[in-house]
C-alpha cells in the first residue's frame, strides 16, 4: 500500500474509521487516506493507523429478493455475466457454499444468516420466511464492513444437511449482491443497499413453476406442490412480499394476457417496475419518457408466431412511489426479433448496440432466454453495471475536489 | 449414514497428503477401506443427466431424493391435524427447502455441466466422496 500523498490536518473527523493496518485490503486499484496521529509521549507505540477510505474502495451493494433459492438463481448468473467472467463458488472451500465470486462481483445467499438451523426452526415452529429465524444484527454487521471494504467471517447454511457450517471467509468486492428472502427487511441493511430489485411471481406462475421443478421427484404430487405453496403463504405475505415497497425495481411476473385461459405458465407478461428519481438510476423507456404507449412489434416488418409480443410502457404509482412501469407479454422465437426490439428501447445502458442481444444467447439455455424474464434480468444488469459506474466516479472525484480546499 | 459422511466433509480440514500430480484418478478406488458406516444399497447410477461425476455428489442427490419424499410424507402427518397450525408450516417448508437444493443441484449438473465437488476434489482426490464412478 503506497502513500503518494501526505496531509496535515488540524481535526480528525468521526466519518473516519480506526482500524489497525489490515491485511486484508486488496488490489492495487484502492485509493486510502492514511492519517497518522503523531504521539506526545517517547516510548509510546502510537502506531494508530486512522484510515479514511477513499476513491473505489468502497463495495457497491444490490440487494434481491427472490423466493427460487440463493446464489444459483439465473438472474444471478445473467447478471455476474454482464460484468464478465463466470461466477464460480469458492473454490477449495466448503462444496456446499451457497456464494458465488466473479472477478467484479460476489454473490451471497442471505440464507446464510440463519440463527436457526432446521432442527432449530423445527423446535421453535418457525419456517425461514420468519425474521425470528434470522440473525439480523450480524447481517448488518458484516454487509456494512464489507461495504466499507473489510472482509468478514461469514456462516454458511448448508442445505443439504439443514445445519450452519463453519463461516468461509468473505473478501470485499467491488460489487457484492446479497441474494434471499430478505435482504430489504431490516432497515439498517436497507440503507447500505445502493439498488435494490424484487423479484415477484404471481402465484398462478408460482404453481406452474413448481410444478415444473417437481414433478419428477418421487414423493411429490400436484397436492403436495400445492399444500406446500400455501402452507408458505401466509409467513410470506406477511415477511417477504411487504418488502416490494422499498424495492428500486421490482420484476413481476404474471400469467399471459395474449392466451385465453392459459394455465401452463410457458408464456409470461413479465413487468419490469422502476421507480422514479433514484440516485444513478434512469428508468428504461420506449419512444418518450413519461408518455403512454402500446406496441406489438409484429406486422409487416417482423413477422412473429403464435401469441406474438406486446410491450406496454406508462408512468403509474406503486405503494405510493412514483414509477415507470415497461411490460412485455409473450415469447420471442427468433433472433431478429429480439434485436428490432433492443433498437426500440431507450435508456437500456448498453456500451453498443446488440449488447442485450449478445447477452440473451450467451444464455440461450437458461430458463426465461425468450420471454420477459430473461430481458429484464439482462437489462437490470446492464442498469445496475451503470450506476457502479456512476458510483466510482463520482466518488474518484470527490477527494479531488476536498484537496482543493 | 450418508449424514455422517457429508459432515466430515463440511468439517474440519484435515490435511491429506496428495500426490502431487494425479493422472487418473480412476486408480485410487476399489481397496479403499472406509471404517465409516456403509449405506447398504449399491449406488445406482442415476438418469441425472449431465456432469455427475464424483460419488459425494451423487451421494447428495441420493439424499435430497429421499428426504424429499420422506418430508412429503411427514409434513401430510403432521398437517392431518391442524392445517394451520405451526408444526405444519414448518413441515412444508422443509419441504420446499429440500426440492430447492435438489431442484440447484440438478441445474448445476445439467445446464452448467459441472460438478459441484469439482474444485474440492481436486485438492483431496484420495476422499470417500471424490471416487470417481467407472461405470459410465
Amino acid at each position: 500500500m503506497a502513500v503518494s500523498t501526505v496531509y496535515t490536518t488540524q481535526s480528525l473527523n468521526s466519518t473516519c474509521s480506526i482500524s489497525t493496518p489490515a491485511k486484508t485490503h486488496l488490489g492495487s486499484h484502492q485509493k486510502h487516506v492514511v492519517l497518522f496521529r503523531r504521539t506526545s509521549k517517547r516510548g509510546s507505540s502510537g502506531s494508530c493507523a486512522i484510515k479514511c477510505s477513499a476513491g473505489d474502495s468502497q463495495t457497491v451493494v444490490i440487494g434481491l429478493a427472490a423466493d427460487s433459492g440463493c446464489g444459483k438463481s439465473t438472474f444471478m448468473r445473467r447478471l455476474t455475466s454482464v460484468f464478465g467472467g463466470a461466477a464460480e463458488p469458492p473454490k477449495g472451500g466448503n462444496p456446499d457454499s451457497n456464494t458465488l465470486i466473479s472477478d467484479m462481483t460476489t454473490v451471497i445467499c442471505l440464507d446464510d444468516y440463519h440463527s436457526l438451523d432446521r432442527t432449530g426452526r423445527k423446535e421453535k415452529g418457525v419456517t425461514a420466511l420468519d425474521p425470528r429465524a434470522n440473525d439480523f444484527d450480524l447481517m448488518y454487521d458484516q454487509v456494512k464492513a464489507l461495504k466499507s471494504g473489510v472482509a468478514v467471517d461469514k456462516p454458511i447454511y448448508n442445505h443439504v444437511t439443514g445445519l450452519l457450517d463453519p463461516p468461509e471467509l468473505i473478501k470485499p468486492p467491488k460489487i457484492l449482491v446479497i441474494e434471499g428472502l430478505h435482504p430489504m427487511f431490516d432497515e439498517r441493511v436497507r440503507d447500505l443497499l445502493d439498488f435494490s430489485i424484487y423479484l415477484d411471481i404471481s402465484n398462478e406462475v408460482k404453481f406452474a413453476w413448481k410444478i415444473q421443478r417437481d414433478m419428477a421427484e418421487r414423493g411429490h404430487s400436484l397436492e403436495s406442490i400445492k399444500a406446500s405453496i400455501e402452507a408458505r403463504k401466509p409467513d410470506f405475505d406477511a415477511y417477504i412480499d411487504p418488502q416490494k415497497k422499498y424495492a428500486d425495481a421490482v420484476i413481476e411476473v404474471l400469467p399471459t394476457q395474449l392466451i385465453p385461459d392459459d394455465n401452463e405458465g410457458k408464456v409470461l407478461r413479465v413487468r419490469l417496475i422502476m421507480k422514479e428519481g433514484v440516485k444513478h438510476f434512469s428508468p428504461v423507456y420506449l419512444f418518450d419518457e413519461g408518455s403512454t404507449i402500446s406496441w406489438i412489434p409484429c406486422g409487416r416488418k417482423l413477422t412473429c408466431s403464435y401469441p406474438g409480443i406486446k410491450f406496454h410502457y406508462g408512468p403509474d404509482t406503486y405503494f405510493g412511489n412514483e414509477v415507470s412501469i415497461l411490460e412485455m407479454d409473450g415469447q420471442f422465437d427468433r433472433l431478429d426479433e429480439l434485436i428490432y426490439v433492443e433498437s426500440h428501447l431507450s435508456n437500456i445502458s448498453t456500451k453498443f448496440y446488440g449488447e442485450v442481444t449478445q447477452q440473451m444467447l450467451k444464455h440461450a439455455d437458461f430458463p426465461g432466454s425468450n420471454n420477459g424474464t430473461g430481458l429484464f434480468q439482462t437489462i437490470v444488469g446492464l442498469k445496475i453495471r451503470d450506476l457502479y459506474e456512476q458510483i466510482t466516479s463520482s466518488k474518484t472525484a470527490a477527494p479531488l475536489e476536498a484537496t482543493k480546499a | 449414514m450418508a449424514t455422517l459422511r457429508l459432515h466430515s466433509l463440511t468439517g474440519a480440514r484435515e490435511e491429506i497428503p496428495t500426490p502431487s500430480f494425479v493422472s487418473n484418478p480412476r486408480m485410487l478406488s476399489p481397496s479403499f477401506h472406509c471404517n465409516k458406516k456403509r449405506v447398504s444399497r449399491r449406488m445406482t447410477v442415476n438418469a441425472m443427466g449431465g456432469g455427475a461425476k464424483y460419488k459425494g455428489t451423487l451421494m447428495r442427490e441420493k439424499q435430497l431424493t429421499e428426504m424429499i419424499e420422506k418430508k412429503v410424507t411427514e409434513a401430510k402427518q403432521v398437517c392431518e391435524g391442524d392445517e394451520t397450525s405451526d408444526e405444519c408450516k414448518v413441515a412444508w417448508d422443509e419441504v420446499e427447502e429440500v426440492s430447492q437444493a435438489k431442484a440447484d443441484l440438478r441445474l448445476r449438473l445439467e445446464v452448467e455441466k459441472k460438478d459441484p465437488l469439482e474444485s474440492f476434489c481436486q485438492e483431496n482426490p484420495e476422499t470417500e466422496e471424490c471416487k470417481v464412478y467407472e461405470d459410465w
